[in-house]
């Protein structure tokens, strides 16, 4: 089955592009040109990846991201031209999973895609467990106590990646390619935001964390 | 004197209790000395209060204690003078007794003797005068020395100072004086004792009669408390006036001086408050008037910075958008080329190279102009500088094989921890290590890492063409080149050390260039381990130990500047003089 991708661009020219590049590459595009319609896009087109440019004619992108952050865990990854970093940062902050600064590569375009869309690896049933917080892995849920936490899929890989070896320090770049998929350097602002964000909902107290610790200078590892 | 006497007890106390005090409140006291002294830089009107007051206490006190004198002085001679006509009169009545009475038997006598002294303390309850009566000694014993000597109450011979005794003793018919104190009750009190001579039925006697200062002290003391209380109100009053004067001419340069540094804390509509038309209005008036100007040229700066900052933003994003469409078409046909004829294929080709071009030379400009604009800011934390380097090189692998050279890292094992912005310093090494990688013509590329306590040193070394030391000076500059020739056959956009540049300011940090032509380049990047910290000296060397040129213009950073320049110096440090170049900056 072809993922269907809705693409949220003002720009028409660069959309349809994007269109032929993802076309060629087996996926399925939606369109829609405008902030305002996006959420009603999206509902009536069920896709299975958001790309969404920030700056948008409207409702801005960071808004489109909230209002389908609060109905869907659906990946979205923004195109940004501003890659200042409070814009990136709002961006991630708003539910983006990732990012694509323009100018972009074709190539890295459909990496971005495909590594958001990536089925998770054939998970045998097995139950992890940080601190107070239990996940089951293959029934993709996460609980404290008798209390389910909801995470996006992003977030839950993120968790998977530090529970599985929690006597691992994970330093930035090591998260960033497994959880991100990244091979090369990106943004470790990506991983500093999604740990936040991670943090905020699994963590009793997100200024004290328990499950999640930062290792000062080298990156995160799990609470045990 | 009483009031030396009296004084030098009080001080003996006082320094007493001074010094316990000072052992238990020694910490106390110094907190409150060194808040003292604070106020004392720092307050005018304090130091003026003060001053004042510590000039009007001395000066009363000198006063004070010249008129206390002078009463007590008074007082003292007019009771002596009282005490001395009285004793006369009174030696004479006992005389004059002793001389007219019947000598018969011991108890008679001693009655008589008794009666006639106890007449001397004078009548009624108050004592008047007391005595002391005492057969002088060394004289050969007369038939009818029945009496040896004889004192009023809780006297004793030993009340009279030995040298009026003697005085006494030596004379002949004379009256002698001297202070002494008195027992009383259970109190010692001043007093005066007058002594003479009597004579009776053959044995001569001394004669000492004794008054009481104690009146006389006392109105004394209340002279004395009136004078020092009115003192202390006197010098309460000026100290008040003081306050109140300084106040009014200090109060106006306070509330400027907290003006100022409102405005200067950027509240620039902050004004004084001008009344009247005096001196401290007129320094209102133009500080304000100042003050006004300078809220506007700010605000024109700071709007013309905003509109810059907003037209790079909007360039950006409008500049990026259809380059990126651009790009990606350029890229699909360029993906298919091989399905081309040969010119459509060659200009697929050459679309998406200048593409690439464009899109470096893009976004260096927009990363510059960000710099510019002041927008970039740091975004720093701790981390491993040993790693970004580690990561840098294995980044950079491929293209020096390309080019047949090798990396080789030196550095200490272990971690590194700078706090910096890992992107920006990522890219530095990056913009160096392939810049040398370029430049080195094959040979060995080596970047040395140490650290010290306070900063960390990253040299990036080639052994390549390398460049005059004129050149070293502005490789940093935008567009800049070494040779205009050959400008094109390196890639790059020429910001990209100036990008590195700005980078290496943002952390405070040095970037530093040395070269010498066919003997390749060295550039440093030394950064502090944290924001706010200090460099005095990079823990790597900037000139290679294995060049040495004598007498030719090198280029020795001088340590310690900071301002990211490249200064030249002759070898003039180790060698004969040599003029220093004239491209010195």
């Amino acid at each position: 089955m072809k993922a269907r991708i809705l693409v949220v661009d003002d720009d028409e020219a660069l959309a349809e592009m994007i269109g032929i590049v993802l076309r060629n590459d087996g996926f399925e595009p939606v369109f829609c040109a405008d902030g305002a319609q996006a959420l009603d896009v999206f509902r009536s087109s069920r896709p299975d990846l958001v790309l969404l440019d920030l700056m948008l004619p409207g409702v801005d992108g960071i808004e489109v991201c909230r209002q389908i952050r609060a109905e869907s865990d659906v990946p979205i990854v923004m195109l940004t031209a501003k890659s200042d970093t409070s814009d990136v940062v709002r961006g991630l902050e708003s539910g983006a999973d990732d990012y694509v600064p323009k100018p972009f590569k074709p190539a890295e375009l459909v990496a971005r895609v495909r590594a958001r869309l990536r089925p998770g690896d054939q998970k045998a049933p097995e139950t992890l467990r940080i601190g107070d917080i239990s996940i089951d892995v293959a029934g993709h849920t996460v609980s404290r106590g008798s209390e389910r936490i909801s995470l996006t899929p992003l977030e839950f890989d993120l968790l998977v990646a530090l529970a599985r070896k929690p006597w691992q320090v994970f330093t930035r770049e090591l998260l960033l390619e497994q959880v991100w998929g990244y091979r090369h350097a990106a943004d470790t602002r990506l991983v500093n935001v999604h740990v936040q964000r991670l943090r905020s909902k699994i963590e009793k107290d997100p200024e004290a964390p328990e499950v999640v610790l930062t290792v000062r200078g080298v990156g995160y590892k799990a609470g045990v | 004197m009483i009031w030396q006497r009296r004084a030098l007890i009080v001080t003996l106390r006082v320094a007493r209790l001074v010094r316990m005090g000072f052992r238990r409140f020694l910490p106390a006291l110094r907190y409150i000395g060194r808040a003292l002294q604070r106020r004392w830089r720092r307050s005018l009107q304090f130091r003026t209060v003060l001053t004042t007051l510590l000039l009007a206490v001395t000066s009363f006190a000198v006063v004070g204690a010249y008129l206390s004198h002078q009463i007590a002085h008074n007082l003292f001679q007019e009771r002596l003078a009282q005490a001395e006509s009285e004793t006369r009169y009174n030696v004479k009545q006992v005389q004059d007794t002793f001389d007219g009475a019947q000598v018969t038997d011991q108890s008679s006598v001693i009655t008589l003797v008794y009666d006639t002294l106890n007449a001397v303390e004078g009548r009624g309850s108050v004592i008047q005068r007391r005595y002391v009566f005492e057969a002088m000694p060394e004289q050969t014993k007369p038939r009818n020395r029945w009496v040896e000597s004889r004192a009023s109450d809780q006297l004793t011979v030993s009340v009279i100072p030995p040298e009026l005794r003697k005085a006494v003793q030596e004379s002949g018919k004379d009256q002698y004086w001297a202070s002494t104190v008195i027992p009383v009750g259970t109190e010692d009190r001043p007093g005066i004792a007058v002594g003479n001579k009597v004579t009776f039925n053959g044995t001569v006697y001394e004669l000492y009669l004794i008054y009481d200062l104690n009146t006389a002290q006392q109105t004394l003391d209340e002279i004395q408390s009136v004078l020092w209380a009115g003192g202390a109100v006197l010098v309460l009053l000026i100290g008040a006036v003081a306050w109140y004067v300084t106040r009014n001419v200090v109060s106006p340069v306070s509330h400027a001086a907290m003006v100022s540094e409102k405005l200067a804390a950027g509240q620039l509509q902050e004004r004084m408050v001008v009344r009247g038309e005096d001196e401290v209005a007129r320094l209102g008036a133009s500080f304000n008037h100042m003050a006004a100007s300078l809220q506007e040229q700010i605000t024109q700066l700071a709007t013309l910075s905003q509109m810059q900052q907003r037209f790079v933003s909007d360039v950006s994003h409008e500049l990026r958008t259809p380059l990126t469409t651009v790009r990606m078409a350029a890229e699909v046909l360029y993906d298919a080329r091989d399905e081309f004829d040969p010119i459509n294929k060659r200009s697929a080709e050459l679309l998406y190279n200048q593409v690439e071009r464009f899109q470096s030379l893009l976004s260096d400009l927009l990363e510059i102009s960000r710099f510019d604009a002041g927008v970039a800011v740091l975004d720093a934390e701790p981390e491993d500088i040993l790693q970004v380097v580690a990561h840098v090189i294995e980044g950079a692998a491929p293209v020096a094989a390309e080019y047949g050279s090798e990396i080789v890292l030196s550095a200490p094992a272990g971690a590194i921890i700078v706090e910096m912005d890992a992107r920006r310093i990522d890219r530095i090494l990056r913009n160096l290590i392939l810049n040398a990688v370029e430049h080195g013509e094959g040979k060995p590329v080596t970047v040395t890492v140490a650290a010290s306590q306070t900063a960390v040193g990253i040299a990036v070394r080639d052994q390549g063409i390398g460049m005059e030391p004129a050149e070293a000076a502005r490789v940093f500059d935008r567009f800049w080149r070494a040779d205009p020739a050959r400008a094109r056959t390196t890639g790059g956009s020429g910001l990209g050390l100036s990008i590195a540049m700005e980078d290496t300011k943002l952390h405070n940090g040095w970037l530093q260039a040395w070269g010498r032509k066919g003997s390749g380049a060295n550039f440093r990047l030394t950064l502090p381990l944290r924001q706010g910290g200090d460099i005095d000296k990079s823990p790597v060397q900037l000139e290679p130990d294995d060049v040495m040129f004598p007498g030719e213009p090198r280029n020795i950073p001088r340590e310690g500047d900071n301002r990211n320049m490249l200064v030249l110096e002759t070898g003039a440090a180790r060698l004969a003089p040599v003029p220093t170049s004239k491209e010195t900056p």
